[in-house]
C-alpha cells in the first residue's frame, strides 16, 4: 500500500505544483508585498502600513468598494429571475429545449465578446436608443455609457442579471427535474395556487441549488467581472465602473504601483477567502468524495 | 407565459443577430441604417479585419495555443482526478479541499505576482507560460469534475485490476481513461471555452503583436479611436465562431457540464 501513496502523490504532483507556483504563492506574496513600496522592477522598500493608510484615504478605493456593493445588490434579481423562468418552463412547456439553447447563447460567447457587444448596443447612437426613439420613448434614449450612475446600474443589470440568465435556467431546471412530482400533485389536491406551490414546494426543494447560485453570483461579481468591465466600459466613465478587481489592474498595470496594487489585492483576497470557504462547503455537500 | 419567454429569448438572441447584420453593412450605411437588414450586404468589414487587420493571425494563434493547452489540461485533470477520486493516500481529503479553495481567486489578484514569476522563469511572451498559468487556473474545476466522476466508479474495478497485477499507471491508461470518456468530453468543452474566452492572463503574458490570441486581440480593440462599429462587429463575429460551433456540436455536454459542478473557471 505504500506504493499506492507514492504513486498517488506522483499523479497529483503536476496539479499541486502548478497551484503552488501560480496560485498559492501569488496569493501569499501579495499580502507580503502590500507592506512595500515597489514599482514592479528593482528593489522594494519596506514601508509598514503606509500603503494601507494611503488606501483608506484613497477616494478611488472607496468608490470601488461602493461600486462593488451596488453590483452585489443585483444578486437577488439575478437569483429570482432564473428560478421563476425555470419554474414556468418546468410545467411541460413545449419547445423548451430550443428556448433553453437560445437563452444560453450569451454564456457561450464569454465575457469579452459579450462586453464588446453590450458596449455597441448601449452607445448613444447605438441600436438600443434607435429602438427607443423609434417607438416614441425618446426621453428614455439616454447616453448610457457617459452618465456614471447609469453606466454602473446598466452594468449591474447586464452583467449581474441578464448575462447569466441562461446558465441559471439550465442550472435550476436540472435541480427542479429531481423534485418528487407527488409533492406537486399533493399541492394540487389541496387547491394551492401556482404562487403558493412555487414558494412552498419548488423553492424549498431546490434550496441547495439556490445557495450554490448565490455563492456563484458573489464569485462572478467579485472575482470574474474584469474581462466584462474592461470591454464594456473600461472602468469608466471616470471611475464609475471601477471595482476592487479593476482597481488592481489600474494601480498595478496602468500606474505601475505594484506594492500599492498588492494592498488592494489583499483586501480582495480576504473577501474572496470568505466566499471560497462557503463554496468549498457547498461543493463538499455536492460530491460523493469523502 | 410564452410571451415572457419569447422576450427573454429575443434578448439573448438579438445582440448576436444585430452584430451579424451590422458586420455586413458598410460604415456609411450603418450611420443611417442601424436596425434594418443591410441594403447592400458587403464582406468589406471581414476583408478589413482578416486580411488588412490581424484577426487571421490571432485566430491561427488561438487555434495553435488552445489545443496545446488542452493536452496539458487533460493530463493534469485526469491524473489528479483519478488519484483524488479513487486512490487512497494520506492527507487526500485536505489536499482536495485545498484545490477547491484555490479555484476562485480573481485573475487580477494573482496577476501581479504571476507576471513576476513568469519574468523570472523567462515565460513572458511564451505560449508555454500562458498554458501553465491557464492550467493552474482552470485545472481545479476540471479536476473537481473528474474527481466527482471517479468517486462513482465501483471500487471493485480498481481492486480486480490490482489482483491481476495491473499497476496504477497502466490501470489509469487502459481502464480509467476509456471509461471516463463522456466526462473527458465535457471537460474538453469546458476547457476550450474557458481558454478561448480568457483575457487577463493573455493581456499580461502575450505582449507582442504576433503572439496575441483572438479574444485578446478583440478586447484590445475596445476604446480605440476611429474604429467603426461595423468593423468591430466583424471582429466580434470572427471571435465568436469557435464558441458558437462548439455550442452547436456539444450542446448536451455544455449543459451537462454547467450543472455537474456549477462553477466556471
Amino acid at each position: 500500500m505504500k506504493s499506492e501513496a507514492r504513486e498517488s502523490y506522483l499523479l497529483i504532483a503536476p496539479l499541486m505544483l502548478l497551484l503552488l507556483v501560480f496560485i498559492l504563492y501569488p496569493v501569499l506574496a501579495n499580502v507580503y508585498l502590500s507592506f512595500f513600496k515597489w514599482k514592479g522592477l528593482g528593489k522594494a522598500t519596506f514601508i509598514g502600513f503606509a500603503n494601507y493608510r494611503t488606501m483608506f484615504k484613497d477616494e478611488t478605493f472607496w468608490v470601488s468598494i461602493k461600486n462593488t456593493m451596488v453590483l452585489l445588490l443585483y444578486i437577488p434579481l439575478g437569483v429570482m429571475l432564473p428560478i421563476l423562468i425555470s419554474a414556468l418552463l418546468r410545467e411541460g412547456l413545449k419547445g423548451w429545449s430550443i428556448f433553453r439553447a437560445i437563452i444560453y447563447i450569451p454564456n457561450i460567447l464569454g465575457y469579452v465578446i459579450m462586453g464588446m457587444i453590450s458596449s455597441i448596443m448601449f452607445r448613444k447612437l447605438g441600436p438600443l436608443n434607435n429602438v427607443l426613439v423609434g417607438v416614441g420613448l425618446k426621453s428614455l434614449a439616454l447616453d448610457w455609457l457617459s452618465i456614471p450612475k447609469l453606466t454602473l446600474n446598466t452594468l449591474g443589470l447586464v452583467y449581474g442579471v441578464w448575462l447569466r440568465l441562461g446558465f441559471g435556467c439550465i442550472f435550476f431546471l436540472a435541480a427542479m427535474s429531481s423534485i418528487d412530482e407527488s409533492l406537486y400533485d399533493a399541492a394540487k389536491i389541496d387547491g394551492a395556487l401556482w404562487w403558493r406551490t412555487f414558494w412552498n414546494v419548488t423553492v424549498p426543494s431546490i434550496r441547495f441549488s439556490i445557495e450554490f447560485w448565490v455563492v456563484l453570483s458573489f464569485i462572478e461579481i467579485l472575482a470574474r467581472a474584469f474581462p466584462f468591465i474592461y470591454t464594456f466600459s473600461r472602468g469608466g466613465p471616470g471611475f464609475a465602473t471601477f471595482t476592487l478587481e479593476y482597481g488592481i489592474y489600474n494601480e498595478g498595470f496602468v500606474a505601475f504601483n505594484m506594492g500599492y496594487a498588492s494592498t488592494w489585492a489583499s483586501v480582495l483576497f480576504v473577501v474572496c477567502a470568505v466566499i471560497a470557504c462557503f463554496q468549498v462547503a457547498l461543493m463538499r455537500k455536492n460530491s460523493d468524495v469523502q | 407565459m410564452y410571451g415572457v419567454l419569447g422576450i427573454f429569448a429575443l434578448m439573448a438572441l438579438y445582440p448576436l443577430f444585430f452584430v451579424l447584420i451590422t458586420s455586413l453593412k458598410s460604415p456609411a450605411e450603418y450611420v443611417s441604417n442601424k436596425l434594418l437588414m443591410p441594403q447592400s450586404p458587403t464582406f468589406g468589414n471581414f476583408y478589413h479585419v482578416w486580411v488588412k487587420g490581424n484577426m487571421l493571425r490571432y485566430f491561427v494563434n488561438s487555434c495553435i495555443l488552445i489545443p496545446s493547452g488542452l493536452v496539458v489540461y487533460l493530463f493534469v485533470c485526469i491524473t489528479a482526478g483519478f488519484a483524488f477520486g479513487r486512490l487512497r493516500f494520506p492527507h487526500r481529503f485536505p489536499l482536495f479541499l485545498a484545490v477547491l479553495f484555490l479555484m476562485i481567486f480573481p485573475q487580477m489578484l494573482l496577476s501581479i505576482q504571476i507576471f513576476q514569476i513568469c519574468r523570472k522563469l523567462h515565460l513572458v511572451n511564451s505560449y508555454l507560460g500562458l498554458i501553465l498559468v491557464w492550467v493552474a487556473y482552470f485545472g481545479p474545476f476540471g479536476t473537481y469534475i473528474m474527481t466527482t466522476y471517479y468517486a462513482t466508479v465501483p471500487m471493485e474495478i480498481v481492486e480486480s485490476a490490482r489482483l491481476d497485477g495491473t499497476g496504477v499507471y497502466r490501470m489509469l491508461y487502459y481502464i480509467m481513461v476509456p471509461i471516463a470518456k463522456p466526462m473527458i468530453i465535457i471537460i474538453v468543452v469546458i476547457g476550450t471555452q474557458s481558454m478561448w474566452n480568457e483575457l487577463p492572463f493573455s493581456l499580461l503574458l502575450l505582449q507582442t503583436e504576433q503572439l496575441r490570441t483572438i479574444t485578446q486581440g478583440l478586447g484590445m480593440l475596445q476604446g480605440q479611436y476611429g474604429l467603426d462599429d461595423t468593423t468591430l462587429s466583424a471582429s466580434i463575429l470572427s471571435a465568436s465562431l469557435v464558441p458558437l460551433l462548439l455550442f452547436v456540436f456539444f450542446q448536451r455536454q455544455i449543459t451537462m457540464g454547467s450543472y455537474s459542478g456549477a462553477v466556471k473557471g
